[in-house]
């Protein structure tokens, strides 16, 4: 997987040497600004904000200690943890399941369906509120299955946003694939799951994990479903972020260093995952794989 | 592979565990079989997070005692947050007990008809009517006869002033007419000085300076069906609200893109004289700027701008009715609990509580006597015994929009110099059109 | 590089129904698509979360459009009174056609200038170094923050008297009004790009993996230098990973709600009244639901047909055999 110093290395090189320092250092500086920012204004006061203060007068950490209070945080990233995690999980299966199907194998409708995915995905967030809303509260209502409110209800909710664009991920990625591998699993009896979990999947792992960040993310960062889906024990990070942002009509400032701490607090576990997870977005799993 | 793929299998067996065992303690339902509960929405209180923790258990622990049942709360964490919850909760039936509404939003829950209208009896219920603020009980309905909002909490607007810098310019008391307001401000502004700050890019204040203006010089807004926004009334308080920053420059020219937070900022630096709208919840923010120590809160002028008095149709209005109401669904299965805990959190000992905790005025008439004495809240008291209800319409929400609107757009010309009268005119006929169309569709 | 491993363990044996019946030559032959043996049963759970969660409701948004639905009638919004094309009508006289021209010209925009950044940004971190997993770490941080933290924290860097003006006003250029006016269109593009370009940076990222090692090996032996193998050997890899990202960073422009609310408010100034903002207030401020529903579906129906053209112009649906480029 590395290819350091080696001649092959150096033939894998993508950009020279002093582009790719300059384009790396140009895109961290871009980043970094404004998120230096948070983190002085996460050390700063609320008024010292307000006033647009970029370094603060006065620091303090106080904010860091205050946001656990304030809403409940620690609660909201933990429901946030679960939920995202297993739609991240869910959504990439599923999405290469389907993927599978769509790419592999023909079918009437199949261009129908592949074009639908896209767009669902043009479907804006306000117009599907109210009806996913009066959908699930009918299932309580009628069916007696309580789903407004609970973790479950929100993990169907954001798999089932994740799932045309992991799909979609997953299709690019597979038409790609050479077919090879699964035709001489094939000829030697295999069934299409085994096919699906031995071959596909760790062929297919950048995609996954691509579209397995995607989805997490969408669920992570996700506000308006979250905060009419949830009750205060199931609420996300992310209805719990809303708090801190709250402009109350005249008066009190909102908090906006105990806004700007949670904010990075909110965002490290993401970050933190995508650490571990990004060995996995590496190429050479099919080089040469069949030649 | 095998490693990855046996990975990958463990990681999803581990997942379907973890799932049910979400399922398991996740599924909270609507609350109880056998014990009762009373879902309550109230406002998420950020600056006192801990505060109104401790509050909240402890109510929730006397209404046990009182009732056997359990108070289950929920916070949102904005106005606009409450807006979508109620509407969820309107359209399925299924949602909290007991909401707070602001009270400019009483009109537009009363239209979803979807609140306890309260009867007589409910009223004894709650402790009688006689219990609250007179005034207070402006906005809880069309008339006395459809009443939904109970009177909670209350938040009137007034202006803050800086007591040195008004003494070294020789100002004796604060303003009382709007005209005087801005001679004031003109004496106080100096290099490094301004002498008003206002938050012409807020979302909420605009509105507010046109309808305290307009309803003194005689002009509702708001009258029967009829809008009533290209009064010259409306003109005038447009044209002194802007002529601030552009022909009196009695305010900083970046005030054009401040919120009220960022006024309020600038305010306590210590180098403005007044700050033009906020509340008592700002006290904290004050105190905790340059400007501690040296700051009181006046009324607002209740004087429209271009008179010496209040023409005889003007109304003394130094604020608008501004606090929460507490409303009862109309689809909660508890009424009766509801009324019992609304009867509890309006009672002299939680309102007074909730001053000394909060900072907010309390709608109970004995317990608002009781803070009469204290000096120190003079011009807010006085500012809630004159505040005035907005219309009462369910078209109100569109109103308010509107008139804001007018500002939103003509920030770009404040930018460039005076508002041309043409453009103020011509941004009020579309306020106009708005207003009466929606004003049409109310029913 | 020969990947036997995967070749010799499979398990012998699995379902009667594959096994390699009826199945010759010739249909393998025929353009690498099968008929026989279609799992089709693997659509079923993904099609039935669909269905349920996204196309039933749709529906219901739908028949929200064609009736008078609003404060009012939101209580029993069963028998909310008919009115067919009402809410359509109404849509087009309130200006709707200037948001969606709005919406569309800055979503195209904004990811036509995010994809120099995450392409660049894509091949940077491909070859390993140490400490590359740090930079592609910091590379997502923007798509990461919540939409409302990016919002605001550039809101402040933007006022008339933020820091973007004062740095602006140190090299002598007035900054000027920012967040109303015409600027303000630009500063939406802006901060936009900002949080959005890690999504192409990602897709161009999975592209990239999928390029064979011996690909660059080849273009070393042919004494290519970078920037023509870049342009002519690996560019054309990520084709396709690319050009889904477009188009779904250009649909999630579009619907992005949360950025142009924080950063401008509502009402918005004209110039960046976009789709979402005009449906938001329409029917969470104005509690005009039926109409905010008409007006979200007309948007839908006009992205609707430019987004099929791209798809077929650009063959995106259209199976092609696998591995061959």
């Amino acid at each position: 997987m590395t290819r350091r110093g080696t001649a092959a290395g150096e033939a894998h090189r993508l950009l020279p040497r002093p582009l790719l320092v300059i384009i790396t250092l140009f895109l961290c500086a871009l980043v970094l600004v404004p998120v230096l920012y948070i983190l002085l204004a996460s050390l700063n006061t609320d008024i010292g904000v307000a006033e647009g203060q970029f370094w603060p007068s006065t620091f303090s950490g106080s904010s860091y200690t205050r946001i656990w209070t304030t809403a409940d945080l620690a609660g909201g990233i933990g429901n946030s943890l679960v939920v995202c995690g297993l739609v991240a999980v869910a959504s990439a299966l599923l999405g290469t399941v389907t993927a599978y199907v769509l790419v592999r194998y023909s079918f009437l409708g199949r261009l129908t369906i592949l074009r639908g995915l896209v767009g669902l995905q043009s479907i804006p967030g306000t117009l599907m509120l109210l009806p996913v809303f009066v959908l699930f509260a009918s299932a309580g209502n009628y069916l007696g299955i309580t789903v407004i409110g609970t973790r479950w209800g929100l993990f169907v909710a954001y798999l089932t946003f994740a799932l045309p664009f992991s799909t979609w991920v997953m299709v690019t990625y597979l038409r790609g694939l050479p077919r090879e591998l699964e035709e001489a699993a094939r000829t030697e009896g295999a069934s299409t799951l085994v096919i699906l979990f031995r071959i596909i999947v760790p062929l297919s792992l950048p995609a996954i994990v691509v579209s397995g960040i995607f989805a997490f993310l969408l669920g992570w960062n996700d506000v308006l479903f979250a905060s009419v889906l949830t009750r205060p024990e199931t609420h996300t990070a992310a209805v719990a972020l809303q708090v801190f942002g709250a402009t109350q009509e005249g008066g009190a400032l909102p908090v906006y260093s105990q806004m700007m701490a949670a904010a990075l607090i909110c965002a490290a576990p993401v970050v933190v995952l995508y650490l571990i997870f990004q060995r996995y977005l590496v190429g050479g799993l099919t080089a040469g794989g069949v030649k | 592979m095998s490693v990855r793929t046996r990975r990958a299998v463990l990681a999803l067996a581990g997942a379907t565990l973890l799932t049910t065992a979400l399922a398991a303690c996740g599924d909270d339902g609507s609350g109880g079989d056998g014990a009762k509960t009373l879902n309550v929405l109230i406002g998420a209180n950020t600056q006192y997070p801990a505060e109104q923790q401790a509050w909240m258990t402890s109510i929730a622990d006397t209404f046990k005692t009182q009732t056997g049942a359990t108070v289950k709360w929920e916070t949102f964490a904005s106005a606009n947050d409450e807006l979508t919850k109620i509407q969820t909760s309107v359209v399925s039936g299924i949602g909290p007990d007991v909401y707070a509404i602001g009270t400019t939003f009483t009109p537009t829950a009363y239209s979803t008809k979807a609140f306890v209208t309260l009867s007589d009896e409910d009223w004894t219920k709650i402790g009688g009517r006689e219990k609250f603020i007179p005034a207070s009980l402006g906005i809880s309905g069309p008339d006395q006869q459809n009443q939904v909002g109970i009177p909670w909490v209350g938040r009137p607007f007034v202006m803050a002033y800086n007591t040195e810098l008004l003494k070294a310019a020789g100002i004796a008391k604060p303003a009382t007419t709007w005209d005087e307001l801005t001679r004031q401000a003109k004496q106080l502004t100096k290099p490094g000085q301004y002498g008003l700050a206002v938050a012409y890019k807020d979302n909420y204040d605009p509105w507010k300076f046109i309808w305290g203006m307009a309803s003194q010089a005689g002009d509702p807004i708001v009258e029967g069906r009829t809008a009533r926004i290209t009064d010259p009334a409306v003109k005038k308080a447009y044209q002194t609200y802007f002529g601030w920053l552009t022909t009196d420059k009695v305010v900083d020219p970046a005030a054009i893109g401040w919120t009220n937070s960022q006024g309020i900022a600038e305010f306590a630096k210590g180098r403005t004289g007044y700050f033009a709208l906020t509340s008592a919840t700002a006290a904290n923010t004050l105190e905790a700027g340059a400007i501690k120590g040296k700051w009181a809160f006046a009324l607002l002028p209740t004087v429209p701008p271009g008179a010496t008095s209040r023409p005889a149709n003007g109304v003394e209005a130094a604020s608008i009715l501004s606090g929460d109401n507490l409303v009862v669904a109309d689809y909660s299965k508890s009424k009766d609990l509801a009324f019992q805990f609304v009867k509890l959190i309006t009672d002299e000992p939680a309102q007074l509580e909730m001053y000394k905790t909060f900072g907010v005025l309390p709608q109970n008439a004995v317990a608002a006597r009781t803070l009469s004495a204290d000096p120190k809240l003079g011009p807010i008291l006085e500012a809630q015994s004159k505040s005035v209800a907005t219309p009462f319409t369910g078209a109100w929400a569109d109103i308010q929009l509107a008139l804001t609107n007018a500002v939103v757009q003509s920030i770009p010309d404040l930018a460039k110099g005076p508002v041309p009268d043409a453009q103020i005119d011509s941004r009020l006929a579309a306020a106009q059109q708005t207003a009466q169309s929606s004003l049409d569709r109310a029913k | 590089m020969i990947d036997d491993r995967t070749a010799t363990r499979e398990a012998p044996g699995g379902s009667a129904a594959t096994q390699a019946a009826g199945r010759g030559p010739a249909a393998r032959r025929r353009r690498g698509v099968t008929q026989q043996q279609r799992p089709l049963w693997l659509l079923a759970p993904g099609g039935i979360l669909m269905t349920l969660v996204i196309l039933l409701p749709l529906l219901l948004a739908g028949y929200l459009a064609l009736i008078d639905l609003d404060q009012y009638t939101l209580r029993r919004w069963l028998r909310a009174p008919f009115i067919g094309l009402g809410n359509f009508t109404e849509a087009f006289q309130t200006g709707l056609l200037h948001s969606i021209w709005i919406s569309l010209s800055f979503a195209v925009i904004s990811t036509a200038l995010t994809v120099p950044l995450g392409l660049a940004a894509a091949l940077v971190t491909q070859n390993a170094y140490r400490g590359r997993g740090w930079v592609r770490a910091i590379f997502l941080i923007p798509y990461v923050l919540p939409s409302f933290v990016v919002a605001t924290v550039w809101r402040t860097m933007l006022q008339p008297d933020g820091i973007i003006n004062a740095l602006l006003a140190k090299v002598g250029v007035a900054g000027g009004l920012w967040l109303s006016g015409p600027k303000s269109y630009w500063t939406l593009i802006v901060v936009e790009i900002w949080a959005a370009w890690p999504f192409i940076y990602l897709m161009a990222l999975a592209g990239l993996q999928s390029v064979d090692g011996e690909v660059h090996e080849a273009s070393a032996i042919d004494g290519a230098n970078w920037w023509p193998k870049l342009r002519h050997v690996i560019l054309p890899y990520l084709r396709g990973p690319v050009l889904l990202a477009c188009l779904l960073a250009t649909l999630s422009h579009i619907n992005n709600f949360t950025l142009p609310f924080v950063l401008f408010g509502a009402p918005a100034p004209d110039d960046v009244n976009v789709l979402p903002m005009v449906v938001y207030v329409t029917s969470f401020q104005g509690l005009r639901f039926g109409l905010s529903a008409a007006m979200a579906i007309v948007s839908l129906l006009l992205i609707a047909v430019p987004l099929f053209a791209y798809l077929r112009a650009l063959r995106l649906d259209v199976h092609d055999d696998g591995g061959r480029r």
